[in-house]
């Protein structure tokens, strides 16, 4: 019998530790496993007895690459289960905080992450040896995204101005109009990121995902919407819990999230783009266009061009929501009557896709549980169908070819491992 | 809109950049060692906080003259032994490379802005070794006792105006 085993290491991480062990036997992939650590199952328990007031603040610290997304799930379910509604300005000024946070992350992920995968690069900084302008374009483009967040939040990483009901500061008129020339700047970066991706060399590969994002009637979902799929499902958010289970598998501390079929899904940039993709913005649908991207992207190779996509609509749409801007009357709304406990659920659209959030509050506001589902949970399952299928594509490859196709599978899904799979190393094992 | 909670003031002279997750156990050494340092040093030394992504690093410290780093790192050593390591035109040696718990590592900071070149003239980097890291959880006796060393060593560097305090306990 011939076994062909792939291992790569543990690396430990603080945005989550991951390996990936591919066993073939008789030339067919016999299993694989995507090994993932995800940090909030130990912040669910630390949330405990804490006040619902808290919850953004030490979710925030959940994930360093997309804080605001933990903050923005939990506040929005916390103002579930307290019946609070935030509209107007309040409303557009989260929006434009979770702009900046797709911009941070995603240019990280294109620019330091992702391109040297295509490039023939070990990593960002030989890249940058050889054509440290492209790498600065990305660090350019990056640091749009933190100054929105550095105005809104409070810092640029792990924000502190937000707060259930709204902020605790709001940013003036002539602030928000101060980063008007560095948001046009990054557009113009944005639309050459998209034209750069373009210019990349996709290996094939066709998969058939079931695409799960929020859906808004009138925008690209950020914070508010259904959850929608592409093979039917429509839910309330605050619903989550009656279409997804999540199950403990035996070779990882994560729960893996699955349709309640048992079926994986994909949530992020290619689900949002395929379900979604009317809403975004003239600019980004035009450029979009111009390099042949189509309306529904199945190669997860290719989904750097959708993530530079998403970068123009979130520096057009800061622009915008900046354009528009009126001061609130109130940084904050509180909220009203007397609370007697109760469940708040919520989800919104991380950088990586979908961001679910449960909260159980005892009537004094301290949380009894806490249920958080991160996008990389979610997309575990299918990011391992999408392994298995590259492995069966390239048997005839070498072992250090196969790995790296492997290691660039999960990157393309920008879990919060990719970077630790840049340091992964390889151990192969023959019978 | 800058914190005041995190930052000290002053825009010229040394910069100290503590790094890490306030609420990760150890990987909070290196904030605890840059708040611990601001009433030794006083308002000539520039303290900020940081999560030490690699880009974040670059516009903190690109054209600045003297920078010092704290953080945790996890090399394999004992919990709480500490370095002082003078960053030159080479790479950060291979025992920290990878070591950070922060994204791309502290090394890979060095080497991108080496690059690119935007480092400082002059980077000095602590290093903590640290080995716990759940979420609430407090700095261990050994790295506690590890930030006070380096907070004192440090402010010798820097020169000192205040007298060290105990070290707070962080919330549990």
């Amino acid at each position: 019998m011939s076994e062909r085993t792939i291992a790569v290491d543990y690396l430990a991480r603080v945005e989550g530790e991951g390996s990936l062990h591919v066993k073939l036997r008789e030339g067919r992939v016999d299993h694989v496993e995507l090994r993932i650590f995800e940090p909030p199952r130990f912040f669910e328990a630390f949330l405990r007895g804490r006040m619902y007031s808290e919850a953004p603040d030490i979710t925030a610290r959940i994930c360093g690459i997309c804080p605001v997304a933990y903050q923005m799930s939990s506040v929005h379910a916390m103002e579930q289960a307290y019946g609070i509604s935030v509209g107007g300005s309040l409303r557009a000024l989260r929006r434009l905080l979770y702009c900046g946070e797709w911009i941070e992350s995603h240019a990280l992920h294109v620019y330091l992450l992702h391109a040297p995968d295509f490039l023939g690069y070990p990593d960002a900084i030989h890249l940058a040896k050889d054509d440290p302008e492209t790498v600065k374009r990305g660090l350019a483009l990056k640091k749009a995204g933190n100054a929105l967040m550095q105005l809104l939040g409070g810092r640029e990483i792990h924000p502190i101005n937000v707060r259930v009901g709204g902020f605790y500061r709001t940013p003036s008129l002539e602030e928000l109009e101060s980063l008007r020339p560095v948001l046009e700047s990054a557009l113009e970066i944005a639309v050459e990121t998209v034209h750069f991706a373009a210019g990349l060399p996709f290996p094939e590969a066709e998969e058939e995902y079931e695409f799960v994002a929020l859906q808004h009637p009138d925008e690209y979902a950020m914070n508010e919407g259904e959850v929608v799929s592409s093979r039917g499902l429509r839910i309330p958010a605050s619903r989550f819990d009656e279409a997804f289970t999540r199950a403990p598998v035996g070779y990882t501390s994560a729960l893996q999230s699955v349709r309640k079929e048992g079926t994986p899904y994909l949530v992020g940039p290619l689900a949002r783009y395929a379900l979604n993709g009317r809403h975004l913005s003239p600019r980004a649908r035009s450029v979009a266009r111009e390099v042949g991207l189509e309306p529904v992207v199945r190669n997860p190779f290719r989904s750097i061009l959708v993530r530079g996509v998403e970068l123009v609509y979130a520096c057009e749409e800061a622009l915008r929501i900046i354009a528009a801007y009126q001061p609130p009357d109130a940084p904050w709304v509180e909220p009203t009557g007397k609370f007697h406990g109760g469940v708040g659920a919520a989800a919104t659209e991380a950088p990586r896709g979908l961001l679910y959030h449960r909260y159980r509050l005892a009537p004094d506001g301290k949380i009894e549980t806490a249920d958080i589902v991160a996008p990389t949970a979610q997309n575990q399952r299918r990011i391992e169908e999408d392994v298995r299928h590259v492995v069966e594509r390239s048997l005839a490859l070498d072992d250090a070819r196969l790995t790296d196709l492997c290691e660039r599978a999960i990157r393309n899904h920008d879990p919060c491992i990719s970077c630790a799979t840049h340091f992964l190393r390889l151990e192969v094992e023959r019978t | 809109m800058t914190s005041p909670a995190t930052e000290s003031a002053g825009t010229v002279g040394p910069l100290v950049i503590g790094v890490g997750n306030e609420v990760r156990g150890d990987d909070a050494a290196g904030l605890q060692v840059a708040r611990d340092l601001r009433p030794l040093v006083g308002d000539r030394v520039r303290i900020v906080e940081s999560l030490g992504g690699v880009a974040e690093l670059l516009d903190l410290w690109d054209g600045r003259g003297r920078v010092y780093l704290i953080d945790a790192v996890r090399s394999g050593g004992a919990a709480g032994k500490w370095l002082r390591l003078r960053v030159g035109a080479e790479p950060l040696p291979s025992s920290l490379a990878g070591t950070s718990t922060h994204g791309l590592s502290i090394a890979s900071a060095v080497a991108l802005g080496q690059q690119l070149g935007r480092m400082p003239t002059h980077l000095v980097v602590y290093g903590i070794e640290a080995v716990r890291f759940d979420a609430g959880s407090p700095l261990s006796p050994e790295v506690l006792g590890a930030v006070r060393q380096v907070t004192v060593a440090l402010a010798d560097e820097l020169g000192r105006v205040g007298t060290p305090t105990p070290v707070a306990v962080r919330r549990s």
